[in-house]
Formats: C-alpha cells, structure tokens, sequence
C-alpha cells in the first residue's frame, strides 16, 4: 500500500520529465493521457484497499491513509484524467493556431503536474503541518497555469490568485501554530503534536480557547482556497483566465483539497468540543457563498466566470452539509464533493472548447452552440442542467441528501432558504445555457472548428463524455464500493 | 504531562534577558510596521520592511539561543539573509528601480487616517488575545498581541494601498507578524524552517509576476504610439 501511495504522487509528474525531451503538445499531450488514466487505476486501487476502514500509517505519521484520504484521492484523480485529456485536446489546438509557443506548451504541461502531484500528495500525509506545505505547494505552482497567456489581464489574475490565496494560506498557519498549541499538554513529541491520527486519539486533551481558535483561523485560511465567501475574490478571476483544462483542475479539485482541510480540522474539533461550535461556523460561510454564488450567476456575463461563482455557491452547499452534520450530512457532502468535482471539470472543459470555437468569454456574444456543434451544445446544456442539481444527475442525488440532513439536523428555515437559493441558481444557470446552446447560428463566421484533426475532436470529446456518462450512472445508482467508502470516510472522522 | 507543557514554552519569562531583548524586538517590529503604514514613498517601504525582518532575525537568534533548538538558528540566518537582504534587494531592484517607481499615489485612505486605523487595530489585538490563551508570566503574553497586531497593519497596508508592490510589502508584514508569534509561543513548531522557505518562495514568485506584468505594461504603453501613427 505505500508503495501505490508513493506511485499516485510520482505518475502525474511523468508529462514533466517528458516536456525536457520535447515542447511539443503531442506527444507531451500523449504522455499527460497516459499518466492520467494510470493515476486514476492507482488511485482506485488505493481507495478499494483502504474502504474497508484500514489505516496506513509510514514515517512517523507523515504518510497517512484512511477512508477519507481514499476518496479525495480517487476524487481528484478522476479530475486529473479528465483534465489530462481535456490538456492533451486544448493544448495541441491552441498550438495549431500558435497562440501558445513552445515554452508556454512546456510549462503548462510541467506545472500542471506539478500541480496535480501536490495536490494528491497532500490526501495522503497524516501531518498537519505537511498538509499546509503540500497546499501552498500546490499554489504555487498552479499560479503559473493561470498566468501562462502572459496577457496583462491574465498576469492580474495570476497575481490577485496567488496574493489573496497566499494571505489565506499565512493564516492557515496560524491556525496550525494555534493547534500546536493547543496539544501542548499532550504527551509525546513534536512531530506527534502535528499528527492528526494522533491529535484526533487524544482530541481530549487539547485546549479548548486555542483549539477554537485554531478551527477558525484554518476555516478562513483554507476556507480563502475553498472559494468560501467573503474570501473568494481571487476565484472567478483566476478561473476565467487559466487556460480551460487547468480552470477545471482548479475548480475541480484544488477547491477540494481545501475542503479536506477543513473537514479534517473540523474532525478535531468536534471531538472536542462537540459538534455545535463547527457546525454553526461552517454554516454561516456556507450561506454566504451561497448567497454570493447566487447573486453573481444571476448576473451573466462572461460565462466562465459563471461557471467560477457556481463554483462557489457549490463549495458553499458542501460547507453547509457539514454544518448540519450527522451521517447524512457527511454523506451528502462527501458524495457531492464527488458529483460537483465530475460535474464542473466537465462544463470547464466545455467551456474550452467554446473559447476555441467562439474567441470570446461572454454568454450573450455565444449562440446556437447546438446548430454548430451538435456534440459540445448537447453536453453544455445536459452538463448546465446536471451541475443546476436537475434529476437524473448525481448532484441532485447528493443535494437532495444533503436537504434531508437538515431537515434531521437543523431548522426548517434554513433548508427553505437552501432551496430557495438553489432555484435561484438553477433558473439563471440553465437560462444562461441554454441561450448559449439554442437559437441561430451567429451571424458573424466563427473561429472555425475547435479542433482540426478528427483525433483532436475524439480526444476533446472524450472526458465530457466520460464525465457526464459517470454523473449519470451516479445518479440513478451508487456502487456499493463508493457507498462503503464513503461510510467508512464518516466513520474515521467521527 | 506538565514538565512537556514547559518544554514547549519553556517559561521565556518576561523579567529574563532574553524575555527583555524579545520584548524589546518585538515592539521595534510593531514601530516598522507603523512606519511602513505611515509612509508613501516605495524606497521607504523596502528600507522598513528590510529593518523589520532584521530584528526578527534577532529575535529567532535569541529564542534559538534560549532553546538550543538548530532549526530556530537555521530560521534566524534565512531570515536575516532572504528577508533582511535578498527581498528588499529584489524588489529595489527589479522594481522600484526598473520602474522608476517613486511615489505611492494609489492610496484609498490618506496616511494619518489609516495611521489611526492602525492604532486601533493594535488595541484591538490587545484586547482580544486576553490571558486565557497564553499562560501567565511569560513573555508571550506581550509579544503575541503585538505580533497580531503586525499581521493586522500588515493586512491594513494591503486593503488601503492598490499598488502592487505595497500590497507585496503588507503581505511581507503579515508573514513577519506570523514568524514572530510563532517563535513565542511556539518555538518548538517542526515545520517552522519549511514554512519560512515556502513563504519566501511565494514572495519571489509575487516579485516575478510583478516584475513581468511590469514589463508587459511598459509594452503595451511603447507600442501605443505606434498603433497611432498606423492608423493616420
């Protein structure tokens, strides 16, 4: 088992050795697929062989594997071999049209692995203070990807990113330093006090004023890489300026790995203190982002930016469902976590293919996607509806859990202003996609095809297939597997 | 259980010399963070910032002194070397001198005001960190109010000034702010060297972004003529 865990984090760095032999997007683009797809099987691996509630400990607690490490792993690394794919298609076509040259095809394929190894490498680390490195690692080098265009626009997100972030991330810290404190009366040693295996056996003993603290600092922190608002700035324009394949591995996954920070700080702190203090926290951010969420989908402009505040708003409903908490609620945030990872990488990749096709970011100016792409048209507006939280699609399945969780767990009125909020968003999301979907083809010529070759629209076709395809099964069925992975996840942090 | 609590916060007692010189340091880093807030000229900013890090060099020396703790000294040399030096350096450098930066003119707040914000701020770093988080009679007890109240002026610097590279300094505030309540209180932290370097290298990547949005807008600004002429 140490063994695959030390493989996940090694794979995707393989595109990175091969962009010193070559700056071409082809064969680099080959190489990405490759490595993607076996992350995925490795990934898996590990998550059937932990879902039976096993726990790895290696290295003094650096190297930790349990449930819930199992499943962001195979979370993300679905995210990862979609996006690879969706790299190897966007990358190659924006080096036909020469808008990217070669160094900038070289770097993006070397930070976006970088990128992805991080950001698995820090599901599997049992050290608190590891995980901060690993996360602001993972900053770092996604901060290249959105600033790769080298426009000046791009280059502000790039910096309005990685300054906002990196503040969050400084307060993470400080969370950390007051968790640390807050074991000093524990026995053991240094590196025993960072262990969260060990800190949660011993949750006890912990101070309470610095552990409350502690959950809060992380919450802002992490909760400034989650998207949560009012920290999530930085979101919408760092997402609107990578290139499409990496904004779907930033909403995606890196979103989440912040949010698996802060599950396991809140796991802490509820074998402390109970499960109100977290919750109501939780809860308050949650409502905001939504709220935020709500109110800038309504107002459409340019549409990847809409995809970023749905982002928001959909971190926002996992915060909530840990706020009202219970199995229910860990279950609904856990699986919709997973739904809203395939979900958004899918409609980023989409978006990809709109900006090749169409040469432009707002919704009003893109029309009739339908009449001139049948395939692309067909899956904005069935992954537009999917990600709006519409039957049959996974997120329904898990937003519907998450209602019923608070409907066991908290007030009546907040699960009322939950759906309010939700019709909010469904109305303007899907109303924004389908104007981009139907009506006339445009007036004015296109850019031409996205993707010259035949092999290059098979290769973009091929994740928003994929992807939908698994919100569709994850709709109308859960496997038994993901369903004991899942319980088993709930079980180690409770 | 206790003798461990001791080991980790080992009573730098705010009456022992070392409390005294942390004492002292800390408030000289509080001054440099007023001073940074009260200024407008960029050269300035850096020269601040460049004097505040060498003291918290100073204090890393004096906590690792009292600890014989090897990481602290390793923190103590970085910080003196990348913090005191390389990034004022840096910036000097590669953009205030690059780009004949002088005066900063896009402030939101005007100096005395956002002086009496800061004011306000520190008050209220005192009153919230109460003696029920940090044990009594240490040295802590003073100087991680302070060093809140450095992470908030840091975050002041960074919300009234809309310049880049004031909004670097303010976030080199807020690091700094960090570092010195870390070595108070918990001096022992095993990731306090990796977190260090991590954080300058977040810095170098700001200066670098800075630096090349710098030279595209400078670019642009060139090429602007030029598409005129075209056009006649």
């Amino acid at each position: 088992m140490i063994a695959l865990a030390v493989i996940v984090v090694l794979l995707p760095l393989t595109p990175a050795l091969a962009s010193a032999l070559t700056a071409r997007a082809r064969p680099l683009g080959a190489v990405a697929v490759v490595s993607g797809l076996a992350t995925l099987a490795v990934a898996v691996a590990i998550a059937v062989g932990v879902s039976g509630g096993q726990r790895v400990r290696g290295l003094s607690g650096f190297l930790y594997l349990d449930p819930l490490s199992g499943f962001f792993l195979a979370t993300i690394a679905v995210v990862v071999a979609l996006a690879s794919i969706g790299s190897a298609a966007y990358v190659r076509a924006e080096e036909q049209r020469a808008k990217l040259r070669p160094l900038q095809v070289r770097l993006y394929f070397i930070f976006f692995a970088i990128f992805a190894s991080m950001m698995l490498a820090s599901f599997e680390t049992g050290n608190l203070g590891l995980l901060w490195v690993l996360i602001e690692a993972s900053t770092l080098a996604s901060c290249v990807l959105v600033g790769l265009e080298g426009k000046p626009v791009s280059l502000e997100a790039a910096w309005k990113y990685i300054i906002i972030s990196s503040f969050g991330v400084t307060i993470a810290l400080v969370g950390t330093l007051f968790l640390y404190f807050a074991a000093s009366d524990l026995p053991g040693s240094p590196t025993q006090h960072l262990t969260w295996s060990f800190l949660f056996a011993h949750a006890g003993g912990l101070g309470a004023q610095s552990l409350r603290l502690a959950f809060l600092l992380a919450l802002i922190g992490y909760g400034t890489k989650v998207g949560l608002a009012p920290m999530h700035t930085w979101l919408p324009d760092a997402h609107s300026e990578a290139p499409s394949p990496a904004s779907a591995m930033l909403s995606a996954a890196l979103l989440n790995t912040g949010m698996y920070a802060i599950i396991r700080f809140q796991a802490l702190t509820r074998a402390e203190l109970g499960s109100h203090y977290a919750g109501r926290i939780l809860l308050i951010f949650g409502f905001a982002s939504v709220i935020v969420g709500a109110l800038f989908i309504v107002l459409r402009g340019n549409y990847k930016r809409l995809f970023a505040y749905s982002s928001v708003e959909h971190m926002g409903i996992i915060a909530i469902a840990l706020g009202f908490g219970g199995v229910l609620g860990f279950y609904g945030a856990l699986l919709h976590t997973l739904t809203h990872a395939i979900g958004k990488a899918v409609l980023f990749l989409t978006s990809g293919d709109l900006v090749l096709r169409y040469r432009t970011r707002l919704v009003d100016e893109v029309h009739g996607v339908l009449s001139v792409t049948p395939l692309t048209g067909a899956i904005l507006l069935l992954a537009a509806l999917a990600v709006a939280g519409s039957p049959p699609f996974g997120l329904f399945l898990s937003e519907f859990t998450i209602v019923r969780a608070g409907l066991q767990h908290s007030s009546v009125v907040l699960v009322a202003a939950l759906l309010v909020l939700l019709a909010i968003v469904f109305i303007a999301l899907v109303g924004a996609a389908a104007g981009m979907a139907l009506g006339d083809s445009p007036a004015r010529p296109t850019a031409g095809p996205a993707y010259v070759e035949r092999s290059g629209r098979l290769l973009a076709a091929t994740p928003l297939v994929a992807g939908l395809a698994m919100l569709l099964v994850l709709g109308l069925w859960i496997p038994g597997g993901l369903d004991r992975l899942i319980l088993q996840s709930i079980h180690a942090i409770s | 259980m206790r003798l461990i609590q001791f080991a980790v916060v080992e009573s730098l007692s705010a009456t022992s010399p070392e409390g005294v010189l942390l004492d002292i340091a800390a408030v000289t880093i509080l001054l440099c963070a007023f001073a940074c807030l009260g200024s407008k000229l960029f050269d300035r900013y850096v020269i601040y910032y460049g004097a505040q890090s060498i003291v918290l060099s100073f204090a890393a020396a004096v906590v690792a002194l009292h600890e014989h703790d090897a990481g602290l000294w390793v923190l103590a040399a970085l910080t003196l070397l990348i913090k005191g030096i390389g990034i004022p350096y840096g910036t000097r450098h590669f953009l205030i001198e690059r780009f004949e930066l002088k005066r900063d003119v896009s402030l939101s707040t005007g100096l005395s005001s956002s002086l009496i914000f800061g004011a306000f701020l520190t008050a209220f770093a005192f009153l919230v960190i109460r003696s029920g988080t940090v044990p009594n009679g240490l040295v802590a007890q003073a100087v991680v109010p302070i060093s809140t109240a450095v992470i908030l002026l840091g975050a002041l610097c960074m919300v009234v000034r809309r310049h880049t590279i004031a909004q670097l300094i303010g976030w080199l505030i807020i690091e700094n702010g960090v570092f010195l309540g870390a070595i108070a209180i918990v001096a022992t932290f095993p990731f306090i060297v990796e977190a260090g370097v991590f954080l300058d290298a977040v810095a170098a990547v700001l200066i670098m972004i800075a630096f090349v949005s710098g030279l595209a807008r400078q670019l642009a600004e060139a090429s602007a003529p030029e598409l005129r002429q075209l056009s006649e």
